[in-house]
């Protein structure tokens, strides 16, 4: 497909339209980060930052989700939750559109479909941002993906200072910035001039695709009891996470009205693993740390074929003990790896030295 | 030898001579301006080890995990130290299973400032040890109550002010995981017969998780903060902290984390505890 | 007195839709709850604006009972328990009163108006007295209006 070229004022057009017929949601300014937030005007928006404190999975999958309401006394009645309205989601930055890309196929690819996500999804045009200047926490080019990466949009943009190469990727994407001009040569060259700068910039450079052999006869391996002590199992990195989607079913009643609801929930909590028998398969922190890490480069291979880590940082950033998902990684691969003590041991100088 | 030799040098002579399993320390982040706890079991291990102002996080926390190993040695700044104090006051640890090596500490830097509970810090030396690594620090003057202007607002003002700040809650629990204190095998958020607080995050059932969070901290919270930094959400938690240590000092004059020998102000009465508020 | 169930109901009545407050009573098994007895047999009058829950000692009322019932729609709470030095348990009122103190004062810095939660101490021979905190406790209620913060109204 061809791309155009906005301006900045172009933009803050098509914004303005997208509003009228649907939510438009951006990242915006809250204390020191932003936030995806419901804007009507470009104004509002914050597209300097590089990532949003949630990522946008959070507006296909929200943390609290009305299923359905029901009436004790008229069992068969249940009401279905409203449609969602249709919604633009922009500034998205190109590891949060391969995560939907990811959570696609767990909620809305081959088999079962996941109502409430597709019926948001459907409704959804996804206008990404791509990356120049990279945060400390950033690795997407370590898990398969770029700072200009496209994968999952349906539109994505690229600063080229004051205006913006607007590339389609989907009819969706193409159907709202038709009207603009098309692209000069320059603009291109210049776009993929500010990609390539941006993809050096990345500093990390862990090779993730061994792991995954390495990881299938893990389980017991004693490097996880050492690694997992640091972590707290809190939920924040799985909050935080644009690929994870585990949930929780509850219902809510009051007198003889209720609603079914699903909120988030979270692997490293010791009640999700938690058996009605009163059994945890899952008890020792350790083992609820491993899952998540076994998840992102092990599981989700077997599932869907592909490694659910994007490389977004959110974790490392949100970490409240420091825990860096590329050094647990790197630790792993040594100790993995039938290396001796010795590597770890220089691992260990080399990161000291890091400081 | 600078406090960081010290420190390395005796975690070391302490796992070579087998005083301890475990020494419980920082070594740096991989990300510039971080540090992470660190476990350390061999010897070898400790020179890898820092304390300086990125080391925020209290390693009181992780006793209850680790006391089954043996005797653990665990560097402790002021708060950590009055962290151990709660611990040992309601009979978490005993005092031979610690080997306490105390630190004066300067102040926890987040992002290149000093973290917000550090700045009305009054106890930077630990208040329990059994040796002093380096030179204590010299003990600040009394800071401002960092109360005042919130508790000036008209009720209204500030229920808005903690319902828009506890809306951002994704009851993630990092506050509760990183917190000395909260080591129940059940948290009151688990239980879900009677399930006390809402599983969603409407405003009721968030600000009912931070009140009854801080109903359980009076008497025991020593202010380390951890809360505040630990939150991904940025959500003040100390604002909710430091009031009850303030109430709990000004109606019963006590302060947790000081005594261990004193029962916390919440499990004991004095027959003369002021009355004005029942009729 | 014009504070009387009986002018209240017909004060009610031609203010049709007037704010009645919904009020959960925690009262102590031993004294308060014999003190509520002691009104009813004694026939003297109070807003039947409670809803009583009878526990064995105020030691027993978590700070939880009380949010909890803010939360699911009691426009104000009343714990009762026996006076200082009176507790059936020996000690359960003194311990329960440095929780209720904190709870008092931190609801208070949260911004609920204070008045929505009420603590007495009323014995059993104290049946005049009950009355007197009830009707009380109802006006400081009423005057407050309905409870809205801390209430979950409807269900997500």
């Amino acid at each position: 497909m061809k791309a155009f070229i906005l301006s900045a004022e172009e933009l803050g057009r098509l914004v303005t339209e997208w509003a009228k017929s649907g939510a438009v949601y951006a990242p915006v300014k809250v204390k020191d980060w932003s936030e995806f937030r419901r804007i009507s005007s470009l104004a509002e928006a914050d597209l300097t930052r590089v990532n949003t404190k949630l990522s946008a999975r959070s507006l296909l999958f929200p943390q609290c989700e009305t299923m359905f309401r029901f009436e004790t006394s008229h069992p068969d009645k249940a009401q279905l939750a409203a449609e969602p309205v249709p919604q633009v989601i922009l500034g998205v930055r190109p590891c949060d559109a391969a995560g939907i890309a990811v959570l696609d196929k767990f909620f809305a690819g081959q088999g079962e479909t996941d109502t409430f996500y597709r019926r948001r999804r459907d409704k959804t045009i996804l206008v990404g941002l791509a990356c120049q200047v990279p945060d400390d926490t950033c690795f997407c080019t370590a898990v398969g993906g770029s700072p200009a990466g496209t994968r999952g949009l349906d539109l994505l943009l690229t600063d080229i200072g004051g205006h913006y190469v607007a590339e389609p990727l989907t009819e969706r994407g193409e159907a709202a910035v038709k009207d603009m001009n098309e692209a000069a040569a320059a603009d291109l060259a210049k776009k993929d001039e500010l990609a390539s700068k941006a993809t050096a910039a990345m500093a990390e450079r862990i090779d993730t695709r061994k792991l995954k052999e390495l990881l299938d006869t893990a389980d017991t391996n004693p490097v996880w009891g050492e690694l997992s002590l640091p972590c707290v199992n809190c939920g924040a990195c799985t909050f935080v996470c644009p690929t994870c989607h585990c949930f929780d079913i509850t219902d809510e009643t009051r007198k003889d009205k209720g609603a079914r609801i699903r909120v988030w929930d979270t692997c490293q909590s010791c009640m999700y693993s938690q058996h009605a028998s009163g059994h945890n398969p899952r008890l020792a922190p350790a083992a609820r740390f491993r899952n998540r890490t076994m998840d992102k480069f092990r599981y989700t291979v077997d599932q869907v074929g592909e490694v659910s880590c994007v490389g977004c940082g959110r974790c490392i950033r949100e970490c409240p003990a420091g825990i860096d998902i590329r050094e647990t990684v790197e630790r792993l691969m040594l100790a993995l790896g039938e290396q001796s003590a010795d590597a770890m041991q220089t691992a260990d100088c080399k990161m000291q030295k890091a400081k | 030898m600078s406090r960081e030799e010290q420190l390395r040098k005796r975690a070391k002579e302490l796992l070579a001579k087998k005083e301890v399993v475990m020494v419980i320390c920082y070594r740096a982040g991989k990300r510039p301006g971080t540090a992470t706890p660190a476990f350390v079991t061999r010897p070898d291990g400790a020179d890898s080890l820092v304390f300086d102002d990125r080391c925020g996080m209290n390693l009181a926390a992780y006793l209850p995990r680790v006391k089954h190993l043996g005797r653990i040695a665990v560097v402790a700044k002021g708060c950590d130290s009055r962290s151990l104090v709660t611990l040992l006051k309601e009979k978490q640890v005993t005092r031979d299973q610690l080997l306490i090596l105390g630190v004066g500490c300067e102040g926890v830097k987040e992002k290149g400032k000093l973290s917000d509970a550090c700045a009305t810090c009054a106890y930077p030396n630990p208040v329990i040890c059994d040796e002093m690594i380096g030179e204590k620090v010299t003990e600040p003057p009394p800071a401002p109550d960092p109360l005042a202007d919130f508790e000036k607002l008209t009720p209204d003002e500030r229920w808005q002010v903690l319902a828009d700040d506890v809306s951002r809650c994704i009851r993630c629990y990092a506050c509760r995981q990183v917190c000395p204190n909260c080591y129940c095998p059940t948290c009151f958020v688990d239980t879900n017969s009677p399930q006390w607080v809402g599983k969603t995050t409407a405003e009721s059932d968030n600000m009912m998780f931070h009140l009854m969070r801080a109903m359980h901290m009076a008497g025991r919270c020593v202010e380390c903060g951890s809360c505040s930094r630990g939150c991904p959400m940025g959500i003040d938690l100390m604002r909710f902290n430091r009031k009850v240590a303030k109430i709990v000092k000004e109606r019963f004059g006590a302060t947790a984390g000081l005594v261990p020998d004193e029962p916390p102000a919440l499990a004991a009465f004095d027959p003369g505890d002021k009355q004005e508020f029942i009729q | 007195m014009d504070e009387s169930p009986v002018t209240e109901a017909v004060a009610t009545d031609s203010t049709a839709g007037a704010f009645e407050p919904k009020i959960v009573a925690f009262l102590c098994n031993w004294c308060s709850y014999a003190g509520a007895d002691l009104a009813g047999i004694s026939r003297i009058q109070y807003p039947p604006s409670i809803r009583v829950i009878r526990v064995p000692c105020s030691g027993r009322v978590d700070p939880f009972f009380i949010l909890k019932a803010l939360q699911n729609g009691a426009d104000g709470v009343l714990v009762s328990g026996c006076h200082p030095g009176d507790c059936h348990y020996l000690t359960g009122n003194y311990v329960a009163r440095r929780r209720f103190a904190v709870l008092n004062d931190l609801l208070e810095f949260a911004g609920i108006d204070p008045g929505r939660v009420s603590f007495s101490w009323v014995s059993a021979a104290e049946g005049e007295r009950f009355a007197e905190v009830v009707r009380d406790v109802t006006e400081k209620v009423r005057q407050l209006g309905p409870n809205k913060k801390l209430l979950k109204e409807e269900v997500a």
